[in-house]
């Protein structure tokens, strides 16, 4: 448990002195955000309407996949990671240190995004804010706990970032899924559907859980 | 080294696994032509006796890569290794035989070659997950890292295929697949073929697995021996130990 | 099997067909200190980081610490001092001292780095962020980080690499305080001086094997030195 806090103080404090990882996933997402505005056709608002929630996930999505690459290859710099691997500690709570740092900032990334997009796509979301900041949570928690796991095999191949999304994004498809549907219900309806809802905490369970367990092999030689 | 206990049954089934496999193929290949021909779908409703056979192997491809990289995890043998390689190579080759023969089927009776529907989506994002563990193990280096990262690749990967089915399920496609494959959904007829076809992509599935493990069992005894037979190095001059 | 702190028999370490280790027979009795000498690639690097735990042999045996007790447990009594420093750069040296000494469960982890800091000598730059120390500084303080949970097997990659003399001095002081101290400890470096000062045992390695091994009285600087540059000929 103090290894948890110690790893989580660790990166967050990092994170806080030189900003790296903030301000490019940061400027990353945003930047999608105005990219749609080229993308889309002249009168998008019908189709902001049933895809805003879409178009945000896809943002969050390659944000934190920025993200969770850069925390490792922070961790390679003078083989850190080799040093986490010496330690006498779980693993596991190496890992849940890791991720929920992640998940903090991806958290911090997708409110910032999400104001911008509702300036700049004329979409309200103040009606929803507390059902919509547990929807990002869990969604960032979904994608930065099987992510975490993911990126730390990721950096140490040959293809480094570009291994990443190949492996992170066929498998984090009921988070995408279940976080799209219940941010679409809630832009839509002001409701929070329960079926979408279930599932967003079903996988973030199951991928939470087994990269706990599996961070044990991903850190040995 | 050893040949590790999978290689040797591996050996041992290869050749009379082809011996029945050659037969099969030529009375499955007839009862499919012999099988009556739908009277809605017309003779595109073949497929029928390819696509799921194909894609229970595929699922079945998997599902062994995912148990092989477990208990290389447990056990640290690298025979396991192999299984969940050669497994993986036939089972993304099945894979793929499913994403192709669904569209074909798709456009034949429905008009239009691909429409989400859950299970080839779930099916079509099993061959993305068979696409990056592959890519992972080449792209690896060292062989007890890519071994040990491709099995918890491998082990991840299982966990998220029920997932994303029910996801899928719940909000994606429409679904366009005959719900019910039991026995009462098939005409006269066509149970024979059905069963024969599911029968010989196992053989077929379990017949290549066991060459790819055999060969890879080989490959591996083939790199240690020549390791073996490297020249000794010069050894220094100086006092013995003490 | 004797009951040293570290013990190989036919030891052996391969990556791919290349065999950067063979046949490594080695004792290392409780606090004793062996010198690891021998020309680069001789595989000094690879035997430390499989004692260290951070890679497995392919073949032999290689015992540390007390095999009855759990693998984990160990690698809380093993220090490790690498080529490259662990160190976080964006963290000061106090901060990388402090999360060093977390993550093996030291009490009080504040009261340890600020002793670390100054035994290391580096109390004026505590709170400097590492990423900016020099060679010497970085090293001072990765040595620190290694010892930060008093380890009863202290396993050095040539510590003396960036040191100028006055901290080289105060590291021999400091392995030799270790020593006394109780501590098992396992030395690569090219310092030979040094290295017959402090070892109780040394072995040289050549191309992977053990081509020369002293201990007690037969170590002696001369020999050590004929010893390693014999070694260093024939790998030429």
């Amino acid at each position: 448990m103090n290894v948890l806090l110690a790893v989580l103080w660790k990166d967050l404090i990092s994170e806080w002195r030189t900003r790296d990882r903030i301000v490019s996933m940061l400027l990353f997402s945003v930047l999608v955000v105005v990219v749609f505005h080229f993308a889309l056709p002249e009168d998008a608002s019908q189709l902001l309407k049933t895809g805003a929630a879409g178009l945000l996930w896809i943002a969050y999505v390659f944000a934190s996949v920025l993200g969770l690459n850069r925390a490792f290859a922070l961790e390679l710099e003078n083989e850190a990671l080799s040093g986490l691997a010496l330690a006498p500690a779980d693993r596991g709570w190496i890992f849940l240190g890791k991720s929920l740092a992640n998940t903090l900032l991806l958290f911090l990334v997708q409110a910032v995004t999400a104001f911008v997009f509702a300036l700049t796509f004329n979409v309200s979301l103040t009606a929803v804010v507390p059902q919509f900041a547990v929807v990002m949570a869990l969604g960032a928690l979904g994608l930065s706990s099987i992510g975490t796991l993911f990126a730390a095999v990721a950096v140490r191949t040959r293809y480094r970032e570009v291994m990443l999304p190949l492996l992170l994004l066929p498998v984090m498809i009921p988070v995408l899924l279940g976080a799209v549907r219940a941010s679409a219900a809630l832009l839509e309806r002001g409701t929070l559907p329960a079926p979408a809802l279930r599932l967003l905490i079903v996988a973030d369970l199951t991928f939470l859980i087994v990269s706990f367990v599996l961070f044990e092999y991903v850190l040995d030689e | 080294m050893q040949a590790g206990v999978l290689e040797r049954a591996a050996g041992h089934f290869r050749t009379p696994s082809l011996w029945a496999l050659l037969p099969l193929c030529a009375v499955y290949g007839l009862a499919v032509i012999t099988a009556p021909e739908d009277a809605v779908q017309g003779v595109i409703q073949k497929i029928l006796y390819v696509h799921p056979a194909c894609a229970f192997a595929a699922y079945l491809g998997f599902g062994l890569t995912a148990l092989g990289g477990a208990l290389y995890l447990w056990r640290e043998d690298e025979q396991y290794d192999r299984l969940a390689l050669a497994s993986a190579e036939v089972g993304v080759v099945f894979c793929t035989l499913v994403i192709l023969t669904g569209p074909i089927w798709a456009r034949g009776t429905w008009g239009r070659f691909w429409s989400w529907d859950p299970r080839l989506t779930v099916t079509l994002l099993l061959w993305f997950i068979y696409l990056a563990y592959l890519l992972l193990r080449g792209f690896t280096e060292g062989s007890a890292r890519a071994a040990r990262f491709a099995a918890v690749y491998g082990i991840a990967g299982v966990l998220a295929i029920p997932l994303n089915y029910f996801a899928i399920d719940l909000f994606g496609g429409r679904a366009i697949h005959p719900e019910n494959l039991g026995r009462g959904s098939l005409g006269a007829g066509m149970g024979l073929p059905f069963a024969l076809g599911l029968v010989t992509a196992l053989l077929a599935f379990f017949h290549l697995l066991a060459r790819r493990l055999e060969l890879e069992g080989l490959r591996a005894r083939n790199a240690f021996a020549e390791a073996e037979t490297q020249h000794e190095p010069a050894r220094a001059e100086g006092p013995w130990p003490t | 099997m004797t009951d040293a702190a570290i013990a190989a028999r036919g030891l052996e370490k391969r990556f791919g067909p290349v065999a950067a280790l063979r046949g490594i027979d080695l004792d290392v009795p409780t606090a004793t200190t062996l010198a690891v000498l021998g020309p680069n690639g001789a595989g000094k690097s690879t035997l430390l980081r499989l004692m260290a735990g951070l890679a497995r042999p392919t073949a032999g045996s290689l015992r540390v610490g007390n095999p009855k007790e759990d693998r984990r447990r160990t690698r809380g009594r093993v220090g490790y001092l690498g080529h490259a420093s662990f160190l976080y750069p964006a963290l000061t040296a106090r901060e990388n001292l402090l999360f060093a000494a977390r993550l093996y469960g030291v009490i009080d982890a504040r009261r340890r780095a600020a002793e670390l800091l100054e035994t290391q000598g580096l109390a004026a730059v505590a709170d400097r962020p590492a990423g900016g120390f020099s060679r010497g500084m970085a090293q001072r303080l990765a040595i620190a980080r290694g010892l930060s949970h008093d380890p009863s097997i202290v396993l050095l990659d040539e510590p003396y690499t960036g040191l100028d003399r006055v901290a080289a001095d105060a590291l021999t002081k400091q392995l030799a305080a270790l020593h006394a101290a109780g501590r098992t400890l396992v030395l690569v470096t090219h310092e030979l001086s040094r290295a017959s000062e402090l070892a109780q045992r040394a072995v040289v390695l050549a191309r992977g094997r053990v081509v020369y091994a002293a201990q007690g009285p037969g170590l002696v600087l001369p020999s050590l030195e004929q010893a390693y540059l014999a070694s260093v000929e024939s790998a030429a």
